[in-house]
């Protein structure tokens, strides 16, 4: 295998975050962490990762929410895929009135809800890395 | 300093607004005064007064127009006439619009202060009634956020790193300590159902299930449930007897709740029962009806706390040792039943047992619109 896929979580309770990076790095990623909104914004613009790992419900909702439209606003980094870790589906829903429940903040995204089997995560994690190398692949 | 109180009192006698200011002001209380009724309203553009008094009888606009225009944008001011000749039809008249009350001239001191005074501790009650009942929906509207994320951010902590954790040491465990992994994640995720009904019954509209019915066997509601409530008897060596009078008709339903229904049943039956006692579970067809039956042989019910036994918090006076729980369980059925069209009951004997019986229509109350898809399943 070549080199580790880099990832990002940002997600502010560490604990829970712990409980997500020790199940991807025992699938061999390489795992970073930031556990407020600025921390994760500024490795996101250190460091290009393969995928990010983001809870939107952070701070009550609005922090989450706020990396999740940063992204989308950036040509750059809304190629980069995430995957939306959300508490209960229905605070999506009132969230994002009259949209899908899962909102699509950029290009490549899924959405989980915690907590989250180590086995779906794997499966989602792998699927957003291989669609987006898809279309990386498609677009050059 | 604002006064305490604000009372605007519009008249066109110069005499009434002279004495009322006289009468009614304090260092509480600020008297503010309008000669028409144009000029009335146009004080209340600028002023939040607590309370108003309105001649009946005014040249230009007159006091019923003015009681009117008032109600109309600020429909729980409370608003106190005079009315000039003491007819009482003009009186009722007003009531009607929304007066609060009315005031005979000519009125000596006494009287006005004592109206003044009744009015404004309406006026209190209504603000007070306001204020509880905004507090009461910003509470319900909220609730949802705050205990998902107070409540179940910890929750979710903790069942990812007993996943993680068991993922971790998959070679390492023994296959009853893998068992023991799968136990705490399930009373984990147990928890988290239970505080997802407690935000049902507190924020959520269950009428709201209607939307979704489908065909539902009750055999499945009823194996499920059992399913869910064994670990509890089995700990307290109850049995659980379920006996269902075969052919069972399908009825119209959301499995979901009505599987809580009889988690809840069945629930209370193991948690009010005796050690080693039995608890039975019947389920037969009966005219139009479904009934199921949950009978219990333990401490039984005071016809006191029958009464409020369905309402939110309700948990009986009689309660064994050791027994817990915030009595939402039968609110939360007795409501998800009548979203079903059907009732819920109790028959019970101090120190005898208690039994739960359940109706359910087997036809849906209102018209089905796919009546094919009832026979299915």
């Amino acid at each position: 295998m070549s080199e580790p896929k880099q990832l990002l979580i940002i997600d502010d309770d560490p604990d829970f975050v712990a409980g997500i990076k020790a199940i991807l790095v025992k699938a061999k990623y390489a795992v970073d962490t930031a556990y407020n909104p600025k921390d994760g914004l500024s490795a996101l613009k250190a460091k290009n990762y393969d995928l990010l790992l983001l809870d939107v419900m952070m701070g009550r909702g609005a922090e989450g929410i706020m990396i999740a439209r940063k992204l989308g606003k950036d040509p750059k980094l809304r190629e980069l895929p995430v995957l939306i870790i959300t508490g209960i589906r229905e605070q999506m829903a009132f969230l994002f009135p009259g949209q899908a429940v899962h909102p699509h903040f950029v290009d490549v995204d899924e959405l989980v809800e915690k907590p989250v089997a180590p086995k779906l995560l794997l499966e989602k994690v792998e699927a957003l890395l291989k669609t987006s190398e898809t279309r990386k692949a498609k677009s050059k | 300093m604002r006064p305490e109180h604000e009372i605007l009192v519009i008249d066109d006698e110069e005499v009434v607004l002279d004495s009322c200011t006289d009468v009614l002001s304090s260092s509480a209380c600020q008297v503010l005064t309008a000669g028409n009724g144009a000029e009335g309203l146009k004080r209340l553009e600028e002023a939040r007064p607590d309370l108003i008094f309105v001649d009946l009888k005014m040249p230009g606009l007159s006091g019923l127009e003015v009681l009117e225009r008032i109600r109309a944008k600020h429909p729980l001011m409370v608003v106190i006439v005079i009315t000039g000749y003491a007819t009482v039809s003009s009186a009722v008249e007003a009531m009607k619009k929304g007066a609060f009350d009315f005031l005979p001239k000519p009125f000596t001191p006494e009287e006005l202060r004592l109206i003044a005074k009744r009015g404004l501790e309406h006026n209190r009650l209504v603000q007070q009634t306001i204020a509880l009942r905004r507090e009461k929906e910003m509470l319900r509207e909220n609730f949802a956020a705050i205990v998902s994320h107070e409540l179940k951010s910890p929750l979710g902590a903790l069942q990812q790193n007993l996943f993680a954790l068991s993922a971790e040491l998959e070679d390492k465990l023994s296959e009853e300590q893998k068992q023991r992994f799968e136990r705490l994640s399930v009373r984990l995720e147990d928890l988290v159902k239970l505080i997802h009904s407690w935000l049902r019954i507190l924020s959520v509209d269950i009428s709201k299930l209607k939307e979704t019915f489908q065909p539902v066997a009750l055999p499945v509601v009823v194996s499920k449930a059992v399913e869910t409530v064994q670990p509890h008897a089995t700990r307290k060596a109850i049995e659980i007897q379920p006996t269902l009078a075969e052919p069972l008709p399908t009825i119209h339903g959301d499995e979901g709740s009505l599987v809580e229904v009889m988690v809840n049943l069945l629930g209370n039956a193991v948690k009010y029962s005796h050690p080693e006692s039995k608890v039975a579970v019947r389920v037969q067809a009966q005219g139009a009806e479904v009934l199921l039956a949950v009978s219990d042989t333990g401490v039984g019910i005071t016809t006191e706390d029958m009464t409020h036994l369905f309402q939110d918090f309700g948990r009986g006076q009689k309660q064994p040792e050791g027994v817990s729980g915030a009595g939402l369980g039968l609110a939360i059925s007795h409501r998800i039943i009548e979203v079903h069209g059907g009732s819920i009951g109790v028959e019970s004997e101090l120190g005898k047992g208690s039994t739960f019986t359940i109706r359910l229509p087997v036809k849906p109350a209102a018209a089905d619109s796919s009546p094919d898809s009832q026979r299915k399943v």
